[in-house]
């Protein structure tokens, strides 16, 4: 190979690699791979090359120390755009509003809202194309897709034996945090299950038609969504905590 | 990317109803490189800015932060570059194309990761492309060698351990190192990695191609 020019082959076999060749040409580069043992020996030392960076551990990220640092930033940018008179105006309107914002702050409901976006986000998964970013019903091949995306992937647990197949994952933003969805199916109807982390209060009940159920389970805060009865999303809990386990 | 100055992708600033007395001011936002983008709070208010910004930057800082350690080698950099590249980013929010948030978010981080590892560690970080007359050889071997039935690349490749890979990855020249962690780590396509690396494709694929064969070099000669 040229040091600065990339031959033919070379462009071929790392086109062909990373998904970028179309149809036709992927399909008639697979002929010449089967052909051609050169030509296969070094497609197979790309292969092997990329499994050894795919086992490479993801480096622990920390979110929570990153967030404070940047809202503390951005805060102090933000503050420092603001003219006097602008802050004089905002003490005194703040002092007017400062009550009646109190009263207003005590009755919002926190739970409610975060139940509210997370039917927002299953029904944007039901008007998309298909419901999650990756499809399989392998939790071996969703759990590495997650934690390639998220500070930590969620428990993923096969329910197949119990009615409710795994259709794969996707990841939501709830607020400005990005969380993991897993997809499930069960005759007919999909389930999303959001995975917080921590202690959140989240409400359940009835939401624009979708059930919404709750539960916490070790570290975890769990929400389903579905337009199922709750008597089903009850089974689908159940059957969860006992996948969990297993 | 020429010798330590790093250059800037260009991005087309939302339409946001601006009145037309506003629209000279708006052109010249338009300009704006998006980490740059200082005056373009006039554009778009605080409270706009910090919607967008926690809509487009702030559900990519995992992939920020690790795209950041990459790039400067050590966790404590990384914060560093990330709190500066928010910062950059929530400045020149209005510059965000709306198209793709996560190429947007990390080409941001990558420009504030270069601009601070020369401002900070200018010795240890090689930007060229040129490689050595030993690194040279090692990268001609493999097409010569590729087709001797006598050693399988791949049997002697997957003995290598993880930090072996993570060490002959952190060893490539930084040009190599960004287009493999791109592809392989966060799983980006070739648009978008041309786009966080403001290269055109075909240079991103032959960047590729050469860190691969400088990655299959370096670990094959692990004993």
């Amino acid at each position: 190979m040229s040091p600065s020019t990339l031959d033919h082959d070379d462009g071929l076999l790392q086109a062909h690699l990373d998904g970028e060749l179309d149809p036709a040409s992927a399909a008639a580069f697979e002929q010449r791979l089967a052909a051609d043992p050169g030509l296969r020996a070094r497609y197979e030392s790309l292969l092997s090359l990329r499994r050894l960076l795919l086992a490479v551990p993801r480096d622990d990220v920390p979110v929570d120390r990153l967030r404070s640092r940047i809202d503390a930033a951005v805060e102090r940018k933000a503050g420092g755009h603001r003219s006097w008179r602008a802050l004089a105006a905002g003490v005194l309107i703040g002092a007017v509003l400062g009550a009646a914002g109190t009263i207003a702050l005590v009755r919002s409901d926190s739970g409610r809202e975060a139940s509210s976006l997370v039917v927002t986000n299953h029904i944007r998964g039901l008007l998309a194309p298909q419901p999650f970013d990756i499809a399989s019903s392998d939790r071996h091949e969703i759990k590495p897709w997650f934690t390639s995306r998220l500070p930590e992937s969620p428990q993923i647990v096969d329910l197949g034996g119990d009615g409710f197949s795994l259709l794969g994952g996707r990841v939501d933003v709830l607020g400005e945090q990005p969380v993991a969805t897993v997809v499930y199916r069960h005759g007919g109807h999909t389930i999303s299950l959001t995975t917080l982390r921590g202690s959140r209060t989240v409400s359940g009940g009835s939401i624009a038609g979708y059930n919404v159920r709750t539960w916490r389970e070790g570290e975890f805060t769990y929400v389903a969504v579905a337009d199922l009865p709750d008597a089903d999303l009850d089974r689908f809990q159940r059957a969860f905590l006992a996948g969990l386990s297993r | 990317m020429s010798g330590g100055n790093p250059t800037y992708p260009s991005f087309s600033v939302i339409e946001r109803g601006l009145e037309p007395e506003k629209t000279r001011r708006a052109r010249k936002v338009r300009m704006v490189r998006p980490d740059q983008g200082e005056t373009t709070g006039q554009a778009v208010d605080d409270k706009d800015k910090r919607k967008l910004f926690g809509e487009v930057f702030l559900p990519h800082l995992v992939q920020a932060y690790r795209l950041a350690r990459w790039l400067t080698g050590n966790a404590a950099d990384a914060e560093d570059v990330v709190q500066e590249a928010s910062l950059r980013a929530f400045r020149g929010i209005a510059g965000f194309g709306g198209i793709n948030a996560r190429a947007w978010a990390l080409s941001v981080v990558r420009n504030t990761a270069y601009t601070w590892l020369l401002k900070n560690r200018s010795a240890a970080v090689v930007f060229t492309e040129d490689l050595d007359g030993a690194e040279q050889q090692r990268l001609e071997r493999p097409a010569a060698e590729g087709e001797g039935a006598g050693t399988p690349e791949s049997l002697l490749l997957a003995k290598a351990d993880a930090e072996e890979v993570r060490g002959a990855i952190a060893a490539l020249p930084a040009p190599f190192r960004e287009v493999i962690v791109l592809r392989e780590l966060h799983e980006l396509n070739y648009r978008d990695i041309a786009e966080i690396t403001n290269a055109p494709i075909g240079t991103v694929m032959s960047r590729l191609s050469r860190a691969r064969a400088m990655l299959i070099a370096a670990l094959r000669n692990t004993p």
